[in-house]
């Protein structure tokens, strides 16, 4: 195929619009975040003019922020597992269902992923708020005498989370557990174990790539979410994103709110690696 | 059929979360209609005086136009940029595919907020900051990249690539055969590139608080601001609005092209 070089050369060009926008618009951007967070913080300007380290030494020093991004990082882990709680049974269903509503039930799945955020995160206001659907509910069933207080606090921007993040876990998961052959769990019961057994010991194994690719999605989207803590949140559930866009839009303390969204960055990457080596040991075993 | 209780639990289980996922749309659309002041049940009458009032709002009309007009642009240049990439990357790749895809789709898989973070220093490290909405437009694009490069190229993937040397070895130019073979094959996987660009650019927040430029605003802004101060039906009628447009669009959508070939 010698002809073919000199069309493989002229082909690159196809590709440069592309890496010259990600290069200048996205890779060079992501260094500026990380100067920034050296930058001296100045009062006059956006920064001062020489390096520190202090951003950093003052944030991890700070026990305020500390405490924000624990309870950010457990949000996130609660968040992933209320998903996989709601969502594994729901994507398993819809992988094993022969019925004409599939398709359906797949938009179901799918069209609350493409209302915009804002939109979904206010209909849980409409909700959860004091006098809002979910309390006149409970108080007209008689179950409580008093309004619970379901917003402004982390219970409404976990239920929100849960439900705006909910599809990213089920169509990883989904197209996982179709990929299952229904005949395993079959062979294993035809072997003589239970239903709960063949599952347990059978497809939930198999089904681990789809779990992990899910669940890692809704933990970083749901620590670096800002739209729902910050409409529902409060003054009590306010998350680590929400404080760094407070730091940079209304403080304008733009090199400390970088090292805050560095920190962020680093935390989640260490959670999900951990995640990694904690599921490793399962998904090593599969074919 | 074989009554078995372990199945009807799964079932009226997940019957439970289908009602948990539509939940919050369908009581929007239904509170929009509310003929009352306020968004609580039960709903006093049905009547289209909260789309009366949207219509009427200058601040949310202006948000609208703004947010169709960025949607269009990214849409456009990422349709493009898009394709091309995919182009290469799958026909004319070889060694460095894997890494060349897995950059494509950094965008993706990076936050949003932290891109949104880091397009804001550098704009302003540049001398541009804010004005004219430059970044906002540039962070768009970015944003919806990747879904249109994602669907050509599992597009590009499924096609025969024997009928693209076919008609290179009849004759045709690289550049006929693109637009005779190649561009008729992967049309759907452009197709749904470009609606979910269009549709993701309508919904992104966070790149959009954070780089719009002094008064432009773009939907999902100025609802999000409105609802700060203002707890009431108008904010219900655009929402409502905005969810039967992306109904209508995901409708067509499956009509023509077929829901189960969108990318993620």
């Amino acid at each position: 195929m010698s002809g073919a070089a000199p069309d493989a050369r002229r082909a690159f060009l196809l590709v440069v619009p592309a890496l010259a926008l990600l290069v200048a618009f996205f890779v060079l951007p992501y260094f500026s975040i990380i100067i920034m967070s050296f930058r001296e913080p100045a009062t006059q300007g956006v920064h001062g003019g020489g390096f520190t380290l202090a951003n950093y030494v003052s944030a991890v020093g700070d026990t305020f922020i500390l405490r924000k991004l624990g309870e950010t990082m457990l949000l996130g882990v609660g968040v992933t597992v209320i998903t996989l709680l709601l969502g594994y049974p729901v994507a398993y269903h819809l992988a094993r269902m022969r019925s004409r509503w599939n398709g359906l039930l797949y938009t179901f799945i799918l069209a609350p992923l493409l209302v915009g955020l804002v939109v979904r995160t206010f209909g849980w206001m409409i909700i959860l708020s004091n006098g809002g659907v979910a309390n006149q509910a409970l108080s007209w069933l008689g179950i409580i005498d008093d309004p619970l207080r379901l917003m402004n606090n982390y219970v409404g921007v976990t239920i929100a989370l849960a439900h705006v993040l909910l599809p990213f876990l089920i169509l990883p998961l989904l197209a996982n557990i179709q990929a299952i052959n229904p005949e395993v769990e079959t062979a294993a019961r035809s072997l003589g174990a239970s239903r709960w057994r063949a599952f347990w010991r059978v497809t939930l194994p198999l089904s681990m790539p789809g779990i992990q690719a899910g669940a890692i999605l809704v933990f970083v989207l749901s620590i670096s979410a800002y739209v729902t803590p910050a409409m529902l949140g409060g003054g009590s559930g306010r998350t680590m994103s929400v404080l760094v866009v407070q730091y940079l839009v209304e403080n304008f303390r733009w090199p400390a709110g970088a090292a805050l969204a560095i920190i962020l960055a680093v935390a989640a990457i260490v959670t999900v690696a951990l995640f990694f080596a904690l599921t490793h040991r399962v998904t090593r075993k599969l074919p | 059929m074989r009554r078995d209780p372990g199945k009807l639990i799964l079932n009226v289980f997940v019957i439970a979360v289908y009602i948990f996922l539509m939940a919050p749309i369908v009581l929007i659309v239904i509170l929009s209609l509310n003929s009352g002041e306020f968004l609580l049940f039960p709903i006093e009458g049905v009547s289209l005086r909260w789309f009366g009032a949207l219509w009427n709002s200058r601040q949310f009309m202006d948000a609208i136009g703004t947010s169709f007009q960025v949607a269009a642009i990214s849409t456009f240049v990422s349709g493009i940029f898009g394709t091309l990439a995919a182009i290469y990357c799958i026909r004319f790749a070889h060694r460095m595919r894997g890494a060349l895809r897995l950059f494509m789709m950094a965008p993706l898989l990076i936050p949003e907020i932290l891109t949104a973070i880091a397009l804001l220093f550098f704009m302003y490290q540049i001398g541009i900051g804010t004005r004219y909405s430059i970044g906002l437009q540039i962070g768009h694009i970015i944003v919806t990249f990747p879904y249109v490069f994602l669907n050509v190229s599992s597009a590009l993937f499924n096609f025969d690539k024997s009928l693209e040397e076919a008609s290179r070895s009849l004759g045709a130019s690289p550049l006929m055969t693109f637009r005779r073979v190649t561009l008729p094959l992967i049309k759907p996987g452009v197709i749904t590139g470009c609606l979910f660009a269009f549709i993701i650019s309508f919904d992104i927040f966070n790149i959009s608080l954070l780089l719009k430029g002094i008064g432009t605003t773009t939907l999902p802004v100025q609802l999000f601001d409105y609802l700060r101060w203002d707890f009431d039906p108008t904010a219900a009628a655009v929402s409502s609005l905005s969810i039967i447009m992306t109904l209508i669009a995901i409708l067509i959508f499956d009509r023509f092209v077929g829901l189960r070939s969108l990318r993620f």
